[in-house]
This record gives C-alpha cells, sequence and structure tokens, in this order.
C-alpha cells in the first residue's frame, strides 16, 4: 500500500488514560477518508499517531509504505505526508511568502519550482499579490487558506486535514472542497477530521466513527443505509403531527421542514405503524417515501450508543 | 535512519532570525543591557581619571590594598573596576540568549506553531541546534562588539593616566572569548529547558532570569572586597559554568524525543 494508509489495532495509552483504542482501517490511494468523533474521542491523538508524532502504545500501521511504530527518525515518513493542523500555525511576524519558504527549506526543497506550485494555489485561494504582507495582518480564512498551501507545497502522498474549511467563508470553503476533490483525483489519499458533516457529506466516501475506540468504518452508503427513514409529507405545518409520533411505544425520532416529516426507524417494520399513527391524529397523509438516513442521524446514534453502553456499565 | 541535516537546523536558525530581526520590542530589551554594561564603567573610569590628586581615591585603594601608593592609585582603582566588572559584564551573555530562547522555544508552544513544525522532516536535534544557534550567535556577536565598546571607551578616557591601553588585557580576552561564550551556552540551555516545561515565554524568561542573581551576589563581594578577581577566579567560574553545561546537555538529551516535544509542548 505505497500511498495508502493501513492501520491494524491502534492504540494509545497516556499514562492510566486510553486516548484511544483498537483502530483498524484502511484508506486506498485516491480516497478521501472521514474521521469523525466529538470532541475528545481521539481524532487528533490517532493522526498523530499516523503522522509519527505520537508512539502507537499497541498496534501497527502503515502510511506511504512507512511502517508505525517508526524504527527511525521518520523524515521518511513526514516527507510523503501533509498535514493541516487544527490552528493553522503560522509565524504572524512572517510574511506568506516566508513561512512557506521556511516549509520549503525544512522539507529541502528547490524553492522556485516549489514556489510555482505554491503561486497556483495562492492564486487560486485569493492569496496572490498578499505573499508579501506579513501573516499578522491576515484574516482567520486567509490563514487557513494560506496554511492549507503550506500542507501540500511538498506534494505529499498522504494528507491529513484538520477541519479544513473551518473560519472560510461559503465561497473560499468550496474552493478548498474543490481542491481537494482534484487532490483525490490525482491519487493522493486524504483523511478528513472534521464536524461539519454536510463537508464530509460531500467529500468522503468512507468514514471511520470514533470515540475513544472504533465505532464504524463504513462507506457513507451503508451507513446511512443501516436502518432506515421515511420522508412523509402531510398537509399543512408538520410540526402539528410530531407529538402523535412521540406517543409511539418507540419514540422514533424525527425532523421536520415545512410540511415535510422526517422519521428515523431502527427496523423496517416500524413504517406502517408511523403510517398509522399520523393518519390515526388526523393528519392528511399526501405522501410517504422510504429515504436513507441523514449521515448526522447515523452518527449521532454510534455516539450515542457508546454513551448507553457507558451507562449500562 | 537517523541523520542529522545541516539545511534542516539552519533553516530553523533562518527562521529565528527573520523573527528576532522584525521583533522591535525583543532588539530593544536586547540593547538596553549592553548599553549600560558598556556605559557605567567607562563612567566609573572617566570619575577616577578626571580627579587624579583626589585623596579621598587613595583611601579607596587602600581600603582594598593598603600596600598601594597614593600615586598609583587611580590606576590601582581603573583596573579594579575593569576587573570587577567583568563579573556584571557575564549578565549579558546568560540574559541575552535567555530572552531570545525563551521566545524562539516557548513561543513556538504560545502560537500553535510546534506541531506543523514537528510534522515536518525536521528532527528534534535539527530544531534544538537550530534555535539554540539562532539565541548563542547573536548574543556572542553582542558580547564581542560590547566589549570592543568598552575598550575603545576606557582607553580614552583614561589616555592621561600615559599607561598605554588598558583594554583588552589577558583577563577580559580570556573572559569574552571562553567564559561568556560557556556562559550563553548556559543561559540558552536553561531557558530552553524551562520554555520545555512552562506555557508562555513570559513565565520562562522569569524563571530564567533568576540565573543572574548569583552573578550579582558574586559582584557584591567583590565590590566589599571579600573576593579577589582575577584570571583564576573567573578560570574557576568558568570551570564550574563548563560543568553545568554539561549537565544541560545530558538534561536536553531528553529533549530529542519528538513524543514527549509533542505531548508537552504541542
Amino acid at each position: 500500500m505505497a500511498g495508502g494508509i493501513h492501520v491494524e489495532g491502534l492504540a494509545k495509552r497516556f499514562g492510566a488514560r486510553t486516548a484511544v483504542e483498537g483502530l483498524s482501517f484502511d484508506v486506498a490511494p485516491g480516497e478521501v477518508f472521514g474521521l469523525l468523533g466529538p470532541n475528545g474521542a481521539g481524532k487528533t491523538t490517532t493522526v498523530r499517531m499516523l503522522t509519527g508524532l505520537l508512539r502507537p502504545s499497541e498496534g501497527r500501521a502503515e502510511v506511504c509504505g512507512v511502517a508505525l511504530p517508526l524504527t527511525d527518525d521518520g523524515s521518511a515518513l513526514r516527507k510523503r505526508v501533509g498535514l493541516l493542523t487544527e490552528q493553522p500555525g503560522l509565524y504572524e511576524r512572517l510574511t506568506a511568502r516566508e513561512n512557506l519558504s521556511f516549509f520549503m527549506r525544512l522539507h529541502e526543497l528547490d524553492e522556485k519550482p516549489a514556489f510555482a506550485l505554491a503561486n497556483r494555489y495562492l492564486e487560486r485561494f485569493g492569496l496572490q499579490g498578499r505573499e508579501d504582507e506579513p501573516v499578522g495582518g491576515f484574516s482567520k480564512g486567509m490563514r487557513q487558506k494560506l496554511a492549507i498551501v503550506r500542507t501540500l507545497v511538498h506534494t505529499p502522498d498522504v494528507i491529513f486535514l484538520d477541519e479544513p474549511t473551518s473560519g472560510l467563508d461559503p465561497q473560499s470553503a468550496r474552493v478548498v472542497r474543490d481542491a481537494v476533490a482534484e487532490l483525490a483525483a490525482e491519487g493522493r489519499t486524504l483523511v478528513l477530521c472534521s464536524h461539519n458533516l454536510a463537508e464530509v457529506e460531500r467529500l468522503c466516501t468512507r468514514v471511520a466513527v470514533i470515540k475513544n475506540r472504533l465505532r464504524s468504518v463504513a462507506s457513507l452508503v451503508d451507513l446511512r443505509k443501516a436502518g432506515s427513514a421515511l420522508e412523509i409529507r402531510v398537509e399543512g405545518d408538520a410540526a402539528a403531527w410530531l407529538p402523535a409520533l412521540a406517543k409511539l411505544p418507540f419514540a422514533p425520532a424525527s425532523q421536520n421542514e415545512g410540511s415535510l416529516i422526517k422519521v428515523m426507524l431502527t427496523v423496517d417494520s416500524q413504517a406502517p405503524d408511523v403510517v398509522h399513527a399520523l393518519v390515526s391524529a388526523g393528519a392528511r397523509v399526501h405522501s410517504v417515501v422510504r429515504a436513507a438516513r441523514p449521515l448526522e442521524e447515523a452518527y449521532l446514534e454510534l455516539v450515542r450508543e457508546d454513551e448507553n453502553e457507558s451507562a449500562d456499565e | 535512519m537517523n541523520s542529522f541535516h545541516l539545511a534542516r537546523a539552519l533553516a530553523v536558525l533562518w527562521k529565528d532570525f527573520l523573527e528576532l530581526k522584525k521583533n522591535r520590542g525583543l532588539l530593544y530589551s536586547m540593547a538596553a543591557l549592553p548599553i549600560v554594561i558598556v556605559v557605567m564603567p567607562i563612567g566609573v573610569v572617566y570619575a577616577y581619571v578626571s580627579r587624579p590628586d583626589d585623596s579621598n581615591l587613595r583611601v579607596m585603594a587602600q581600603y582594598y590594598d593598603n600596600t598601594v601608593k597614593g600615586q598609583d592609585a587611580v590606576h590601582f582603582l581603573v583596573e579594579k573596576v575593569l576587573n570587577d566588572w567583568f563579573v556584571i559584564y557575564l549578565v549579558m551573555p546568560i540574559f541575552i540568549p535567555i530572552l531570545i530562547s525563551s521566545h524562539a522555544v516557548a513561543g513556538e508552544k504560545e502560537k500553535r506553531t510546534l506541531e506543523p513544525l514537528l510534522a515536518s522532516p525536521v528532527t528534534p536535534l535539527e530544531l534544538v541546534v537550530g534555535k539554540s544557534l539562532a539565541s548563542l550567535v547573536p548574543s556572542v556577536t553582542i558580547c564581542v562588539v560590547a566589549f570592543i565598546l568598552l575598550c575603545i571607551g576606557v582607553d580614552v578616557i583614561a589616555a592621561p593616566l600615559g599607561q598605554g591601553l588598558i583594554l583588552p588585557n589577558g583577563m577580559w580576552l580570556f573572559g569574552v572569548l571562553v567564559i561568556a561564550p560557556l556562559f550563553a551556552f548556559f543561559g540558552n540551555g536553561v531557558a530552553v529547558l524551562i520554555s520545555a516545561r512552562v506555557g508562555d515565554a513570559r513565565t520562562a524568561q522569569q524563571m530564567s532570569g533568576l540565573l543572574v542573581l548569583p552573578l550579582i551576589g558574586l559582584a557584591a563581594g567583590q565590590f566589599g572586597g571579600w573576593l579577589k578577581s582575577g584570571v583564576a577566579y573567573y578560570a574557576a567560574i568558568g570551570a564550574f559554568v563548563l560543568v553545568l553545561d554539561i549537565a544541560i546537555l545530558l538534561a536536553a538529551r531528553r529533549l530529542f524525543d519528538r513524543e514527549r516535544l509533542m505531548s508537552r509542548w504541542g
């Protein structure tokens, strides 16, 4: 797996505290893989292990063909990996050009072709003409975009992006998402850590949900299929009929927007009961369509399952 | 394979120099100390030389050495103040690296720049070497320049004594070229180690700054006449600091570990 990632039973402990354990998944070259989980779930620790910043306490992994735990100083791995951290981490007194030049020097790159590549990204992200300004005067979005350019400037095979569109306006976020899709099309492996589930749905083909341990690894299609949903269009404001659904013995989760109710089912056989409850309460049902669950619902269910298990213990 | 790439250490040095050049507050702090350390002894020498016949000078000289004759008092006191001043001069090679290193090391932690840095191919050893050079090179340069200015100032002021060049002398040359770099290494090492344990540059500076207190104590002992400065005296202090430098190197080896840097600094 030269440009991909293979993870097998990875765990990290800090003293008695287990940050994350039991991680196993594969990411193929050219894939955009989502790493989801609530705050403190171990996403950052996982990324730090896979970039060689932290040594796994257990298990093994392979990133770009380099085995982890590392047996050397890890320079070979870091030359092939790009990491966009949650905070842009730029030197504010230095200009954008000096920030990029510093990382080019650390990667021992020939600066002329490296800047040719960087300039293409700067132009694309709307930073052209601002290269010689100190980063301290940049807006949050400009800093984020510059940090993305820094992450890509050594043409890494595997790229870890932690909240890449954080702080960006919708237009800039779209430019970044397009760039991510293009990088994947070039055969780069991308791992996206994000709380923005809409973005994950747009970019990722598969995701891992972790909360201190692996909850699920699945394609987005499979994840949303686990259980299903009904989209029910009723006459008038759908909110009026939600109390009727709440009275059902299985109390399904539901969302409403205008005259549309989306009801999450745990088993398909609940569908007739849902429709019956609405009709019995007096709702005039115009249509009922089977639908995939939103990613948010599937994600929250996985995270809640973990909480329920903890409560049972 | 673990290998040291000088180019990467020099990249860190280049970046830290750039940041230093653009940090006016830090540059002013760095310039203030040498000005005081150069101007004050020149002022004292001027005070002695401008009143060579003052009988109080003989009394002062005889307080330190009762064999001093009246006509030699001024020369004795000029030499005495310059020999004693060297211990105050040593505050400079210790304090300037503390100013720079605290910003360069704890600053990375404070500004959240350490994680992207450690995710690059630079090794912790290259990082520490680059940062130490960025601290030591300007510190030693400032010390040498300050010494040259001190020599010029003292020799111009003391010319009426007709004793030829008073500075540089053997003790000062030995001190500036050997002892001062040892102190600079010590100040830098302590600032790096403390920066690794505290959360911000200001705390690192305050804690590291306590290092100058023993020097102030030595100065008090010398000015009070209890300690007699000279080449052997400063060589003994230098040997002691050399031992401390070696201890710092051994302690810093524990820092040359990415995981420790990441979990403590990141």
